[in-house]
């Protein structure tokens, strides 16, 4: 039955879905992990690296994780070609809000922006979908920290933890059990965000050349993000026992 | 571009680079502000300075900061002083036809530490200087001053008073600049920034 609906993404199926859509969040359960954690005090978004080979040149910085400006980052699941497209898309509209009002594009607009974008690909235009989901992590002086997702029909949320790609079944039923409530803190989040990862990554030793892990938390008021390179990514693991024998004969 | 009225010099000594600027806002004979800035500080060690129509000198000032912020997410290094030299004349020249009326003047040191200033037509063409450069309705006072007063290999605290005397004295003899001035020297370490108080006409 459903073949007849597939084919164009701007006409319904006869029980009401776009299989276009569909189809687009199937590439992404396929694609490594990325996950966000809100704290009381900042937020944290780390994620799974696709195999690295040696053979590699690791010329730009992350493949996962993203900066869009200075109060925020993001984190992708998905085709990286229609990620990288995106992530352009929403570089330059938090600049343009900066030039037209002299202020930081507060974090919902942004994602509003781009979630209208997506949408558009959804309804007009005859083009497929970007096969990318992003969890979005933000501040500004309004609202505090913030957690987003959005997936490729448009639609977003917030949240207090959220996950996107493979296994995010099991990894948000973990950061059901195990987000505390009344909030954590950004060390607790930081800890919280490499254990869920270590549960749900595919392969079985864990190192930190797999990992991209990024923090936003406020300084002096001032918004602080760091990008963890490899040693401060080792240590987390460390701290949370989660090295592999092959690392800690290292 | 005699409508405002504003001032901006630049200029090299021995590892760092001055840029100063005066403070006068104007409607022609007028004056409505004294702490009208016209120098920007663009990346940790370059410094952009706009004298000309007030309005463009607000618009440029975020123009470069919306690119310079888009170079930076893309290139993942802050853009050096030569490279935002040609942004600038290019974002001039589009505007060939049409121009934007101020002529920037570009001020920093690059990844070496080495100077680096020139400054641009209202169009876009660069002149690239060793020694000093200078902008706005007082260039003709302020070309006397530097001519006169530049040495090479001037130590930070040197320059800093070589330039603060080359503005002042010259926005003296101009009735649309003056009315207090601001003075950023750029070493490898740090950059200071003063303001000097001068004869408020």
């Amino acid at each position: 039955m459903s073949r007849r609906y597939d084919a164009r993404t701007t006409i319904f199926s006869p029980e009401g879905r776009l299989y276009q859509v569909e189809y687009a969040m199937e590439a992404i359960s396929h694609a490594s992990t990325a996950l966000g954690i809100l704290a009381k005090d900042g937020l944290v978004i780390a994620a799974e690296k696709k195999v690295a080979s040696k053979l590699l040149d690791e010329t730009k910085g992350g493949e996962k994780i993203y900066i869009i400006n200075d109060n925020m980052i993001c984190g992708v699941a998905g085709i990286t070609s229609d990620a990288n497209i995106l992530i352009n898309y929403v570089q330059t509209a938090a600049q343009q809000y900066l030039y037209t009002y002299n202020e930081d594009m507060p974090c919902e607009q942004l994602v509003q922006k781009l979630c209208d974008l997506k949408q558009g690909y959804t309804q007009y235009g005859g083009l497929r979908p970007f096969g990318v989901s992003f969890v979005y992590g933000g501040w500004d002086e309004h609202h505090g920290f913030q957690l987003y997702h959005s997936d490729p029909s448009g639609n977003y949320s917030g949240w207090k933890a959220t996950c996107i790609g493979a296994n995010t079944a099991s990894a948000q039923g973990i950061l059901r059990q195990e987000y505390k409530e009344e909030g954590v803190t950004l060390q607790e989040a930081k800890n919280l965000a490499i254990k869920v990862l270590s549960k749900t990554m595919d392969t079985t030793s864990l190192g930190s050349d797999k990992i991209e892990f990024a923090t936003l938390e406020l300084v002096d008021g001032k918004v602080v993000r760091r990008i963890f390179n490899q040693s401060e990514i080792e240590a987390l693991l460390k701290e949370n026992n989660l090295l592999t024998k092959t690392e800690e004969a290292k | 571009m005699e409508y405002n009225g504003g001032a901006v010099v630049a200029m090299v000594g021995k590892n760092c680079v001055a840029i100063a600027c005066d403070k006068r806002l104007g409607v022609q004979a007028m004056t409505i502000s004294t702490e009208f800035k016209k120098t920007f500080q663009v990346t940790p060690k370059t410094y952009i300075g706009l004298p000309g129509l007030a309005t463009d000198v607000q618009t440029l000032a975020e123009k470069f900061r919306f690119k310079v912020n888009m170079y930076k997410l893309k290139e993942e290094r802050e853009i050096e002083p030569r490279t935002l030299a040609h942004l600038v004349s290019s974002t001039l020249y589009e505007r060939r036809w049409g121009p934007w009326f101020v002529e920037p003047v570009v001020a920093g040191l690059d990844k070496e530490n080495r100077p680096f200033i020139c400054s641009t037509d209202l169009i876009g063409c660069i002149n690239f200087a060793k020694d000093f450069v200078v902008s706005g309705t007082t260039s003709n006072q302020l070309y006397g001053m530097c001519e006169s007063l530049w040495e090479p290999d001037l130590e930070p605290e040197d320059l800093f008073e070589t330039i603060s005397q080359a503005l002042m004295n010259a926005v003296d003899r101009d009735c649309l600049s003056g009315w207090g001035a601001e003075v950023t020297i750029i070493t490898p370490d740090k950059i200071i920034t003063r303001t000097l108080k001068s004869r408020q006409d």
